[in-house]
């Protein structure tokens, strides 16, 4: 792919649902997986795709994000010709905005689309865990001439209700928009993934920027609006992994989704590897007596105690007699002596105190830790 | 430091490492799971705020230029200042161009021109995170033309014969430099490692090469010993003298000692090293590890005891790795078993294998070897 394609990678989400865990941070830079931050994703594709420019628009609490991402070194990003830009809010003529809706945001960023001039943009999400070529879906959009190409993929039919619901025609053309339906006609939902064409896209930003009813977003106001006046619209089905991370409880599904032999984001594909900011740590150390399984273990830990079935980012100590089972333990947490933690998330720098128990193992509930403070799930 | 260029030079004695050292430098060998020896020497030397690196190569530079690449994993890759690499010179000079003082006097230029005034000299293969604030310090308040930096090294076994003897005086004066013999159970051992005034350093090594009467700096430096004030200064931390198979192994082994691997990992600064973007480690229902170092990106569904496993390695159901040092990416398969051996990269170990060395002389498989049942 060249410079024909530039993403706008949407990252200033709130992630309210994430409670504690987006208190500090947007949703885009939550850790996941033992090592990665959730932006990681779309930010690898997008450079295993071989997508040139980048944009990310940060707004909610954007530090942390800001430092992850710091030049793009990490994914390869910093680079004389096209490379990484940070965009966030700013100041003009008529006084500082926010972005006040996913389309409002590429929007106020018109200029900087204008002096690139692609012949596509391809609008991501920093909020899903996925791999994704987004080469194909360029294909594809090309090979249909489309206005604009969604992915969308199939979801359980019980969770149609969460999603925008996409009704196609015999050639996946799409004839309807079904936003979050309680009686779904079909069950492909929107990525939230879209390969626009730039001058449509700029026309239809321009329309809806003077529409004062409008909630300025792509599912509810840009995608219907270009439907109603007969686009073509395509539906590219995809259909490896992805998920929402929008809950603690799927936060917490989507780690153990990774010790799933089964499971399909298979992180240790050469092929597509996910890149992220390094921390520069030492291997991990499994003490003597020490009992680790079925579960994934990051650099900087040292472990005496037994772990099964969970999730252990980096520089974690646990220590002899210590019991984790079923839980993801983020960065720098030290689980001391005898102490048990069950069904459970610990926030980053949580220190579970000698012969603490924290959640149970015959419930169904999860656990989440921060600032000493536990939350049932 | 920043009135200080790190100088990097190793030379080494590479058929000490059986098929170890065939395609790259002793510098280069893989240590603690992740990282390269040179590692130690060039991080320590940016944790201290040095800002300009000169390595001199030595052959088989293609693995150092592969690892080392533009010094980005150290923040080395600037426009001002940074690393320079300086590949062995071996024409072009009407001078025997053999030892280390001709390869410095063939970079002449390089050493003129830069603005810092001292040259901390460092040996790449010997271990030690030295306090350099306070070993520089020393250097500078006893006005000293070169300080060597030694350590107090017991050796009851005679481990470390041949290594480099230093004699100094009460006062530190450095007396003279030989071979540990093995008569004294404490003896002090050279690390190779000081501070020089840049002026001195090239005045010695321009002499040198004028009189032609000395190929090696440390030999140069010994001749000067009435000219200049040369004194010590003592390091005591924990030093790892890599000069053989043996010690190289024993080194990798004594990291699973918490207080070396806290040490070597921890103080002072971290070690940097080129990112590999590995994923965490996965550990399966039947993985059983034990007093051991795993990197990541490794798969492991076997057993391991009192090893170092570096990154992206697997192994498989039934396999045992018992006191080895597994280098990147090897295959360990099912029911395999290695014990007191060392696994170059890529190596592969089929199914139900046995190989095994013994602690003293540990069984090498060489890169990329894959070893199969007949």
């Amino acid at each position: 792919m060249n410079s024909k394609v530039v993403a706008m990678l949407l990252a200033g989400g709130q992630g309210s649902r994430l409670k504690a865990l987006t208190k500090k941070v947007a949703k885009p830079a939550v850790p996941f997986g033992g090592k990665y931050r959730i932006i990681d994703f779309p930010l690898s594709n997008a450079a295993n795709s071989g997508i040139d420019n980048i944009a990310i628009l940060t707004q909610y609490k954007p530090f942390l994000l800001n430092s992850h991402i710091g030049i793009g070194s990490a994914w390869d990003y910093d680079r004389n010709i096209g490379g990484l830009r940070i965009l966030s809010p700013f100041m003009s003529e008529g006084g500082g905005r926010w972005y006040t809706g996913t389309a409002n945001a590429i929007y106020e960023n018109i200029d900087y689309l204008d002096e690139l001039n692609p012949e596509y943009v391809l609008v991501l999400s920093g909020d899903h865990i996925y791999k994704m070529d987004y080469e194909e879906l360029l294909d594809a959009h090309m090979e249909k001439d489309a206005a604009v190409t969604l992915a969308v993929m199939e979801v359980p039919w019980e969770d149609c209700s969460r999603f925008g619901i996409i009704n196609v025609d015999e050639d996946n053309f799409i004839v309807e928009f079904d936003e979050k339906p309680e009686n779904p006609k079909n069950n492909m939902a929107s990525m939230g993934i879209y390969m626009f064409n730039w001058s449509i896209l700029r026309e239809y930003l321009l329309k809806d920027g003077k529409d004062k009813d409008s909630d300025h977003d792509f599912g509810k106001n840009i995608l219907p609006r270009m439907l109603a006046e007969e686009n073509k619209m395509y539906a590219w089905a995809f259909d490896g992994y992805w998920k929402d991370v929008g809950t603690v409880r799927s936060y917490w599904d989507a780690n153990m989704d990774l010790l799933d032999p089964n499971n399909t984001l298979d992180l240790y594909d050469k092929s597509w590897r996910i890149y992220t900011k390094t921390r520069n740590l030492p291997p991990q150390y499994l003490a003597r007596g020490s009992r680790v399984v079925n579960s994934l273990v990051n650099e900087g830990c040292y472990i005496v105690g037994d772990v099964e079935k969970s999730i252990i980012f980096s520089d974690v100590v646990i220590e002899e007699g210590a019991e984790v089972r079923d839980s993801v333990i983020l960065s720098d947490c030290t689980i001391k002596k005898g102490a048990k933690v069950y069904r459970a998330v610990l926030l980053e720098g949580t220190i579970v105190e000698e012969n603490q128990v924290i959640g149970r193992e015959d419930t169904d509930t999860v656990y989440m830790v921060a600032e000493g403070i536990v939350t049932e799930e | 430091m920043d009135k200080c260029i790190g100088l990097i030079s190793g030379a080494n004695i590479e058929n000490n490492y059986g098929a170890l050292c065939v395609h790259r430098p002793v510098y280069m060998l893989p240590f603690g799971g992740r990282y390269r020896l040179i590692d130690f020497s060039v991080s320590n030397m940016v944790n201290y705020g040095i800002k300009t690196v000169a390595i001199f190569t030595g052959e088989k530079i293609r693995s150092t230029m592969d690892h080392i690449g533009d010094g980005k994993p150290w923040d080395l890759n600037r426009r001002f200042n940074g690393l320079v690499l300086f590949p062995p010179v071996t024409q072009g000079y009407p001078i025997n161009l053999n030892g280390d003082i001709a390869q410095f006097f063939t970079a002449m230029d390089f050493f003129e021109q830069v603005k810092e005034k001292y040259i901390f000299l460092n040996h790449p293969n010997i271990l030690a995170k030295i306090d350099l604030n306070e070993a520089f310090h020393h250097f500078i308040e006893t006005d000293a033309d070169i300080t060597l930096i030694y350590k107090k090294q017991e050796d009851p076994w005679g481990e470390y014969i041949n290594c480099d003897k230093i004699n100094i005086s009460e006062n530190g004066e450095v007396l003279n430099l030989g071979m540990n013999l093995g008569t004294e159970t404490n003896f002090m051992m050279s690390l190779k490692t000081g501070f020089l005034k840049k002026e001195v350093f090239i005045k010695i090594v321009k002499e040198a090469i004028e009189k032609g009467d000395f190929d090696n700096l440390q030999d140069a430096i010994m001749n000067n010993k009435d000219k200049y004030k040369i004194n010590s200064y003592e390091f005591k931390g924990h030093t790892e003298n890599i000069r053989n198979l043996k010690s190289f192994y024993d080194a990798n082994l004594n990291l699973l000692k918490k207080s070396i691997a806290q040490e070597l990992f921890y103080e002072r600064g971290p070690i940097f090293t080129q990112t590999k973007d590995e994923p965490s480690t996965l550990y399966t229902e039947t993985a059983n590890v034990q007093n051991s170092h795993v990197a990541n990106g490794c798969i492991i569904e076997g057993s391991v005891e009192n090893s170092i496993i570096f990154r992206g390695v697997k192994i498989g159901k039934g396999a045992v790795v018992k006191n080895s040092i597994v280098m990147q990416k090897s295959e360990i398969q099912e029911n395999a078993s290695v014990v007191n051996s060392i696994l170059d990269k890529n190596a592969i170990i089929g199914e139900g294998v046995r190989i095994a060395g013994s602690t003293l002389i540990p069984y090498v498989v060489e890169k990329a070897q894959k070893i199969r049942k007949d």
